[in-house]
């Protein structure tokens, strides 16, 4: 340093320097031996775990077959135009709606509604372009790969329900689980994420433990843009048990056709096996299209279409089996009937009671709709539908003889059927009484009156109705109806012991619970049957229906909606005809409710009718024979 | 003059310097292909490489003295290129900062990265005349106005990270040509106090808001800030260096950081946080000791320059280098804000390498000439 000046220490300056430099670098060197070799593993996992994704391969759901092995649902594989948020971040998806609407011929309005929703979801969930793409659709996505990066095709499982909204009410729909579902306690700890897909309603919700798969999953590489790379590992979905309904096809085919073509569209037929509870058919009008739900609730149509199913004043989404309440009108009688018997109200050698053709209570007169029909035994009052009979049996058997007779059969409970929502039917007491009219709520002989014949406060599903029947016709064994015949089992998916082996699942038959034995003496059940089959097979309200070869025991009804006078049109009164057959060895048993249509003998009898029509020839080989009796009775 | 040279070129050479920017620049080239393989930035790293180590050798055999003499006039051509940089249609517009010229045919080149050499000279020319004693107010205030005029025009461009790394020019020049060492000290308690200070009244009186206190806080706890807004860089930068570990990333480079394009800027600005990715603690220590070998020996080679021109020349370099490899490492390491300071020879940018080279240039000329002839 020849130009050194000891007064400006410039040697010991360039030492400071080269001290700074060396030990700049050396904090620069801890500050990565700290990144690398002390956090290293820490920051190892999170790179892991931002370039790893894992993507759920949906499992397909279990089908759902009738009792013989037909079909009903079935899931099939679909594919969608998926739009992935994160390659949208700098593109205005308003640019968007013009060439996708052209190319996968999608509506402009569906395409902005979508892209709006996408606003206020998190930044990297994706969004559904367009369902069940076509084959031209995925083609033309992956030729614009690189024009649109954005898109990917993603194939779906997705639920396919009977057309014209066949057997709906007791299959019910799937639909993606709900937020507010996550949080109940029934879905919780069962591994559901949001978009997950569940039973909503019907079979469906029932039994959605058995018929929902386990997902199966992809392992994939992904760059920042959510783009996949490379799958590096695949678990396979096990799909969910298929299900063996009661249900027959060509039953429920008939009983819907009778609903269809009813006054008003609206109506319920249900049919079981009295024997076991096993529903042959369960047909409830007018009806609605599942596939709505599984297909097309996305959509703006599909939402117009559900908005207006919920204001539809016939209510098509409510199962009237089991969550309608009628009047029951006088298929309540063969009840009351029973029960007078068993509490002593009448016996079987002296049942005869005034009719009159009608009752006097205080200073009012209720008249019997049947004209007078004497002094009639209990047998003619089943079979002639006698209205002052029941009025007299019911004053002697009082409001606490009816409550035990609702007691006994189970009236004022759910039947247990194996179906979500089910509602308890009303029936008479005197607090529902004092609650339904304050100003008059003394509960009163007129009260009992009218409890005895299936109107005032009583007010039944068809389902319970059907289910008092089956027992009556059953020597009083009373069983829970139900719907799930069998679940077929399902092997395990995977290598055994492995974190990821899915475990076979076990076939499952419907366990019965014991039928409730309501202990009703042999001979007083054969005289209530008597009455029944004299309904159809004697000169009773039903002798229109009467069949050759396959006697039917049952019971009209026409219950009155509104008050006597208003009865005309869409207030008609209900229509009903409850019923078992072959009378005294049951095969069968049916309950049709026909709305707001008139007699029982009318249009109930011959819907149930229609059933055991087709019954018969499934079970007996050849069509009914001819009868020579007028089908319909006036 | 050839003549004379070619004894005492050869003898006398720099052959450690040359070779040491030379084995950077070629590694980097590696980690750049790393970083981007499908792109072409690794290959016009080394062409670039071609033309910097030409570049070097005309300055190298040059006499810097000579070069010195011109400082007023190439400080004035580069004052010029900074006010057309700034000329729409000329200067090119990229992430809103106009600080690229358009050479038709040549590619661009960012007059900035260069001015720093005209810097450079000017101030060693006005601080290399033999003198005595402790600098004067007047002396220093001259020296900041050569400094402020170029870095009034790139702060026009705006390019807040590039007036950064000129600073460190002038500190080591006025602290070489001994400006009083109470300054210096005051100077830098006053900043040690200032920073915390600053941030902590800056939250207080609600005047640090928004997105400059979001900055300012992902340097302060970049795991709790917002990893996919501000905090992204910095973020992704530490998982890719921590992920490399001691000796490399185990998974495969197909699925590195930077080819998923987590890691951004991954060629240019985080080059540093690929070399800590693919090669590890080993690695990256090895880069910043190689760094540390190049300095020490531009020191040595300040030492014995023969005159204070050239040894202010050569530590001005040496504190330019410092300063951009500090800031933009410890970028990449998340303890420094995110400011576009290329990593000196390692990220890609014909500029940078070529500046970086002249700057060896002349330090391998100054010390060529240590022996008064």
């Amino acid at each position: 340093m020849k130009y050194a000046d000891q007064s400006q220490n410039v040697g010991m300056r360039l030492r400071m320097v080269q001290a700074l430099v060396l030990l700049l670098l050396a904090l620069l060197a801890v500050r990565l031996y700290v990144l690398q070799v002390i956090n290293g593993p820490h920051y190892a996992e999170i790179a892991e775990n931002q370039r790893v994704r894992l993507l759920p391969i949906p499992a397909p759901r279990g089908a759902i077959f009738d009792r013989n092995g037909r079909q009903l649902v079935d899931s099939r594989p679909i594919y969608s135009v998926i739009l992935s948020r994160e390659d949208t971040k700098n593109k205005n998806l308003n640019d968007l709606i013009k060439p996708l609407s052209d190319a996968l011929m999608i509506d402009d309005d569906i395409l902005r509604e979508r892209f709006d929703q996408i606003k206020s979801q998190a930044a990297f969930e994706s969004i559904t372009i367009k369902e069940g793409a076509t084959l031209d659709d995925i083609a033309w996505v992956d030729a614009h790969q690189l024009e649109y990066p954005e898109l990917r095709i993603e194939q779906l499982p997705q639920r396919r329900y009977p057309e014209n909204g066949f057997l709906a009410h007791a299959l019910g729909y799937v639909g993606e689980i709900s937020p507010e579902q996550l949080e109940q306690q029934q879905y919780k700890g069962k591994g559901l994420k949001p978009g997950d897909v569940i039973g909503q309603d019907g079979l469906e919700k029932a039994y959605d433990d058995y018929l929902r798969g386990k997902d199966g999953y992809r392992r994939v590489i992904v760059d920042s843009g959510g783009h996949i790379q490379r799958e590096v590992d695949r678990v396979e979905p096990q799909a969910g048990q298929d299900l063996i309904t009661t249900i027959d096809i060509d039953l429920q085919a008939a009983a819907e056709d009778q609903l269809a073509k009813s006054p008003q569209g609206r109506g319920v037929i249900i049919a079981m096996d009295p024997n076991n509870g096993e529903i042959f058919a369960l047909a409830s009008y007018p009806t609605f299209d599942p596939n709505l739900f599984s297909q097309r609730l996305a959509s703006k149509e599909g939402r117009a279409e559900y908005a207006k199913l919920l204001a539809d004043p016939k209510k098509p989404l409510i199962n009237r089996a089991i969550q309608g309440r009628f009047p029951p009108g006088s298929t309540w009688k063969p009840l009351m009937a029973t029960a007078g018997l068993q509490q002593g109200a009448i016996t079987i050698d002296h049942s005869n009671l005034v009719c009159g053709g009608g009752i006097t209570v205080g200073n009012k007169f209720t008249r019997c709709m049947g004209g007078n029909h004497g002094s009639p035994d209990v047998h003619f009052a089943i079979m002639k539908s006698c209205d002052g009979y029941f009025y007299r049996l019911g004053l002697k058997m009082k409001l606490e003889g009816i409550q035990q007779m609702v007691e006994e059969f189970d009236l004022n409970k759910r039947t247990g059927i194996d179906l979500p929502h089910e509602v308890i039917s009303t029936t008479p007491s005197r607090e529902l009484k004092a609650k339904l009219y304050p100003s008059d709520a003394e509960w009163k002989d007129i009260d009992t009156v009218y409890s005895s014949f299936g109107q005032g406060q009583d007010v039944l599903t068809p389902i319970a109705l059907l289910r008092a029947h089956s027992a009556i016709s059953m020597d009083g064994k009373m069983y829970v109806p139900h719907l799930m015949k069998e679940f077929k089992a399902i092997g395990g998916v995977g290598e055994p012991g492995t974190r990821d082996y899915r475990e076979p699942r076990p076939a499952k038959t419907f366990e019965h619970p014991e039928p409730k034995i309501l202990g009703i003496p042999k001979d007083q059940n054969e005289l209530v049957i008597k009455g029944m089959w004299s309904v159809v097979n004697g000169a009773g309200t039903g002798a229109g229906i009467r069949m050759a070869d396959f006697e039917i025991a049952g019971k009209t009804g026409t219950a009155q909606v509104v008050s006597l006078g208003k009865d005309v049109g869409a207030n008609k009164d209900h229509s009903w005809f409850v019923s078992y057959a072959p009378a005294f060895k049951p095969e069968i048993s049916c309950v049709a409710l026909i709305e707001n249509a008139g007699l029982g003998s009318r249009f109930g009898a011959p819907s149930v009718r229609a059933v055991y029509d087709v019954y018969y020839e499934k079970t007996r080989g050849h069509s009914t024979p001819p009868t020579q009796i007028a089908m319909r009775f006036r | 003059m050839v003549a004379i040279l070619e004894h005492r070129s050869l003898r006398d050479f720099d052959w450690l310097l040359a070779l040491l920017a030379t084995v950077i620049v070629c590694f980097g080239a590696w980690e750049i292909h790393n970083a981007q393989p499908t792109e072409t930035y690794w290959q016009k790293q080394l062409i670039g490489l071609g033309i910097a180590i030409v570049a070097m050798l005309a300055i190298a055999f040059t006499d810097y003295r000579r070069l010195v003499e011109l400082a007023p006039a190439l400080y004035i051509f580069g004052l010029v290129l900074l006010v057309i940089v700034l000329i729409p249609g000329i200067g090119m517009k990229v992430h809103g900062q106009r600080c690229w010229i358009k050479l038709p045919g040549l590619g661009q080149f960012q007059p900035s990265e260069f001015v720093k050499i005209p810097v450079v000279l000017m101030l060693a020319k006005y601080f290399g005349k033999h003198r005595q004693g402790n600098l004067t107010w007047k002396e220093v205030l001259i020296g900041a106005g050569i400094l402020g005029l170029p870095l009034a025009l790139i702060m026009l461009e705006p390019d807040t990270g590039q007036c950064l790394t000129y600073l460190p020019l002038l500190a080591i020049v006025l602290f070489l040509s001994s400006i009083r060492m109470w300054l210096v000290v005051s100077v830098l308690l006053f900043a040690i106090i200032a920073a915390p200070a600053s941030y902590v009244i800056g939250v207080k009186t609600g005047l640090l808001h928004g997105y400059k206190l979001e900055r300012v806080n992902v340097i302060l706890d970049p795991e709790n800030a917002d990893k996919r807004g501000f905090g992204y860089h910095t973020w992704q930068s530490m998982i890719t260096v921590g992920e490399g570990g001691l000796t490399g990333t185990r998974a495969s480079s197909e699925y590195s950081q930077s080819r998923l394009k987590f890691l951004p800027e991954p060629h240019t600005d985080f080059i540093f946080a690929v070399v800590a990715e693919t090669t590890g603690f080993l690695g990256g220590v090895l880069l910043l000791a190689s760094y540390a070998l190049l300095l020490l020996r531009l020191v040595t080679d300040a030492r014995r320059s023969r005159d204070r021109t050239g040894m202010l020349v050569i530590m001005a370099i040496v504190g330019g280098l410092i300063f951009q490899i500090f800031i933009n490492v410890g970028m990449a390491l998340g303890f420094l804000p995110v400011i576009g300071v290329p990593l000196p020879l390692m990220s890609a940018g014909l500029s940078s390498v070529l500046a970086t080279f002249i700057a060896i240039g002349f330090a391998i000329s100054v010390q060529l000439r240590r022996f008064v002839n």
